[in-house]
C-alpha cells in the first residue's frame, strides 16, 4: 500500500514539473490542432469508425513525444538517485509511466468532450464510447509500457537495439516483400517468415485492439483482445521494473 | 556492531578492477574521511554502500545488515553534484522528499523548516531552485540528506565544483553536523576537508584500504614553516639569514626546522622592524606527507618522534625561546605543491600555534 502511495505521489510530483516545464503546451497545442482539423471544422457528424480511428492514431502519437519527454525529465541519475532511494526503484518508474499515461488520457478525454459538444458523433451512445475507449487507451498504455522499456535508464543501449530489431523484423512484412522475398534462396525465405510470425506474435494484440476500437464488436474475441492487450502491457511494465531494480548505475559527478 | 563494514570487497568495470579486497570498519558515531586520488573508487565504495552497484566479490554491511534495501531509510546521502527538479522551490521539493520518504504533517513540516534553518536558506526557501547558487544547491543536498534524520551520513565530495566561499560555507556546515553524533562517511581528495571534519581517515590506493589514522594523531606542525611577508629589507633579510635555519627569498622567509624558539627569534625581528606578516604556512604536513608516500606505494607510517615544538612554550620550558642547536642546514622547498586545496588561514594558524593545551602541563604545544 505504501508503494502504491509513494508512487501516486510521484505521480503527482512528476505532472507539476512537466506542467511548468512548459511542454505540456505542446501537447495541449497538437490537441486542438487534431480536434479542429479532424473533427470540428466539418459540417457533418464524424461516423463513430471515423472518430475512433483518428484518436487511435492521435494518442498514439501523441504518446510518442509526451512519455519521451516525461522519462526524459526522469532520466537523470544525479537527480533520480535521491527520489528513486525514497520511492523505490519500480515505484519511480510507475510514476513516471502512470503520469505520461495520465497525460494523453486526460487530453483525450477533453477531444472526446469537446468533440460532443461541437460536432458529436453520430449514433455514438456513452456505452459505445467507452466500448471504443477501453481498447484505445489500451494500445496507449501498450506503447507507453514500450517506451519505458527502451528508456535509457532502464535497457543500455545494446538492448534498446536488440528489442528495436526485433520490432523491425515483426513489421518487415511491410518493407520487404513480394519481388524481393521470391529472389531470395528459400531457406532463407522460410526463416524470415518464422521470425516475422514469432515476433510479430506480441504486436497482434496493438492491431486487433485498434480494428476494436473502430468496431466496437464484443464477443468473447474481444475480451480476449483486451486481455491480451492487458497482459502485453503488464508484461512490458513488469520487465521495465525488474530491468530497472537490478541494473547497477554508475554515474559520474561532473 | 559497526555502522559501516566491508570485507575483501571487489568491483569491476568491464574486466577493471577499481577494488580489490576492500576490508573497511566504520563505527557509530564516528566521522570518518576517506581519501584517495580521482578514479581510486571512493565514488563506487559509496555506490556500493548505496546499493546503487553490487560488488563483484566480498561482503558489505550496514549496521550488521547485508540486504541494503532494508536499511535504506537510515542513510543520508549527498552526491558530489545532485541534479534537482529546477522548477521547485526549496520548500516544496523538501517536502515532497519527505512525503515520499512517508513522513506525514505536522512533523513533515516542522522537519522541513528545521533543516532549512540549519542550511540557512529559510530565507530563500520559497524561490525556484533554477535562481540558486551552487552553493545553494549544494546547501540544499545537505538538507534533504538530513531531512528523514539519518543514523548515517554518506557525503561524496562535497565541495568539488564549489567557489572558495562555498566551500567554506559547506564545511562550516558540514562541521555542525558533527554535533548531530551522526556516523558521517566522508569522501574527498581535499587534504583540509579530512582535517576540518574527520576523527578518521582512510586512505584508499590501488583498490585497498593502504593507511587508516586517527585524525587527531595526526595534527602536528609541519617540519618546516614558510612565512610570507609584505616586504623584506635586504639588512633585514641578511640578518634573519644569520640564524641558524632561517632562508629568505624575496618575500618569504622559510624556517627550518619549525622550532619554537626559531620562530620566535623570526618573528621578533620582524615586529621590530614593524614588517607586516601576510601568511604563516607550515610545510610538509603529516597528513600530506602519509597521503604523498601511499599514492606512491611507499610504506605509510606515523611520524616516528614527536614533532618540532611550537611557538608558544611557556617560560621556563627547555623550548622556549631557546636557540635551536644544530639546527640542520636549509633546504630547498620542493617546487611542485603537495596535493590539496590552498590552505585556510585558521587551519594554518591552528596547526601552527595550536595543539593541546593540556599536554604537558599546560604548555600550548608538544615536545621533541
Amino acid at each position: 500500500m505504501k508503494t502504491v502511495i509513494r508512487t501516486s505521489r510521484f505521480m503527482a510530483f512528476t505532472l507539476v514539473e512537466y506542467a511548468r516545464s512548459a511542454r505540456i503546451l505542446i501537447d495541449l497545442l497538437a490537441s486542438v490542432i487534431f480536434f479542429y482539423i479532424f473533427l470540428r471544422r466539418w459540417t457533418s457528424a464524424p461516423t463513430p469508425a471515423y472518430f475512433f480511428a483518428g484518436t487511435s492514431l492521435f494518442t498514439l502519437a501523441l504518446s510518442f513525444y509526451t512519455s519521451s519527454a516525461m522519462l526524459g525529465l526522469g532520466d537523470r541519475p544525479q537527480g533520480y538517485l535521491i527520489l528513486a532511494r525514497r520511492i523505490g526503484r519500480g515505484g519511480y518508474l510507475l510514476g513516471l509511466y502512470l503520469a505520461a499515461l495520465s497525460v494523453v488520457a486526460g487530453l483525450y478525454g477533453l477531444i472526446s468532450l469537446a468533440t460532443a459538444l461541437y460536432n458529436p458523433v453520430e449514433g455514438l451512445t456513452p456505452l459505445g464510447w467507452a466500448q471504443g475507449t477501453l481498447p484505445l487507451l489500451l494500445n496507449v498504455a501498450l506503447l507507453n509500457a514500450l517506451l519505458a522499456l527502451l528508456t535509457p535508464m532502464v535497457l543500455p543501449a545494446s538492448g534498446r537495439l536488440a528489442v528495436l530489431a526485433l520490432v523491425a523484423i515483426a513489421f518487415s512484412g511491410n518493407l520487404i516483400g513480394g519481388q524481393t522475398l521470391a529472389g531470395l534462396p528459400s531457406a532463407l525465405t522460410l526463416a524470415i517468415s518464422v521470425l516475422r510470425t514469432i515476433f510479430s506474435t506480441p504486436l497482434l494484440p496493438a492491431f486487433t485492439g485498434f480494428s476494436l476500437a473502430i468496431n466496437r464488436h464484443y464477443d468473447l474475441v474481444a475480451y480476449m483482445i483486451l486481455l491480451a492487450q492487458l497482459s502485453l502491457t503488464l508484461g512490458l511494465l513488469s520487465l521495465g521494473v525488474y530491468i530497472f531494480a537490478r541494473r547497477e548505475i554508475i554515474f559520474s559527478g561532473a | 556492531m559497526y555502522a559501516i563494514e566491508t570485507e575483501n570487497l571487489y568491483k569491476s568495470y568491464d574486466g577493471v578492477s577499481v577494488l580489490r579486497g576492500l576490508s573497511l570498519r566504520v563505527r557509530q558515531g564516528q566521522v570518518y574521511g576517506l581519501l584517495g586520488p580521482n578514479g581510486a573508487g571512493k565514488s563506487t565504495l559509496l555506490h556500493l554502500l548505496l546499493g546503487f552497484l553490487r560488488p563483484s566479490q566480498g561482503e558489505l554491511q550496514i549496521f550488521g545488515e547485508p540486504d541494503l534495501d532494508r536499511v535504506r531509510g537510515r542513510i543520508g546521502y549527498l552526491p558530489e553534484r545532485l541534479r534537482y527538479h529546477l522548477r521547485y522551490s526549496a520548500r516544496e521539493y523538501l517536502r515532497y522528499l519527505g512525503r515520499f520518504s512517508d513522513m506525514a504533517e505536522p512533523e513533515l513540516a516542522r522537519r522541513v523548516e528545521q533543516e532549512l534553518a540549519a542550511v540557512r536558506l529559510t530565507e530563500v526557501a520559497d524561490r525556484k531552485l533554477s535562481t540558486y547558487s551552487k552553493g545553494m544547491l549544494q546547501r540544499l543536498g545537505i538538507a534533504q540528506a538530513l531531512l528523514g534524520d539519518p543514523e548515517l551520513l554518506l557525503i561524496d565530495e562535497p565541495t568539488a565544483g564549489l567557489d572558495p566561499a562555498g566551500q567554506r560555507e559547506m564545511l562550516d556546515l558540514l562541521a555542525e553536523l558533527r554535533s548531530r553524533n551522526r556516523t558521517i562517511f566522508l569522501t574527498t581528495h581535499y587534504l583540509d576537508e579530512i582535517d576540518m571534519l574527520c576523527d578518521t581517515v582512510g586512505i584508499l590506493s590501488g583498490g585497498r584500504l593502504a593507511a587508516e589514522f586517527d585524525v587527531q594523531s595526526l595534527r602536528v606542525p609541519g617540519r618546516s614553516v614558510l612565512i610570507s611577508v609584505d616586504r623584506l629589507g635586504a639588512d633585514l633579510a641578511a640578518r634573519l639569514q644569520d640564524l641558524p635555519g632561517v632562508r629568505c627569498r624575496d618575500r618569504e622567509i622559510t624556517l627550518l626546522p619549525n622550532s619554537a624558539a626559531l620562530q620566535a627569534q623570526v618573528l621578533a625581528a620582524l615586529l621590530q622592524a614593524g614588517v607586516a606578516i601576510i601568511s604563516l604556512a607550515p610545510q610538509g604536513r603529516p597528513l600530506e606527507e602519509i597521503y604523498m608516500r601511499v599514492v606512491r606505494g611507499e610504506p605509510a607510517e606515523l611520524p616516528a618522534a614527536d614533532p618540532p615544538p611550537g611557538l608558544f612554550a611557556p617560560a621556563g620550558h627547555p623550548d622556549a625561546l631557546a636557540a635551536a642547536p644544530g639546527a640542520p642546514t636549509i633546504v630547498e622547498l620542493p617546487a611542485e605543491p603537495a596535493p590539496g586545496r590552498p590552505r585556510q588561514g585558521d587551519t594554518l594558524l591552528r596547526e601552527l600555534l595550536g595543539g593541546d593545551p593540556d599536554a604537558d602541563g599546560g604548555a600550548g604545544e608538544r615536545n621533541t
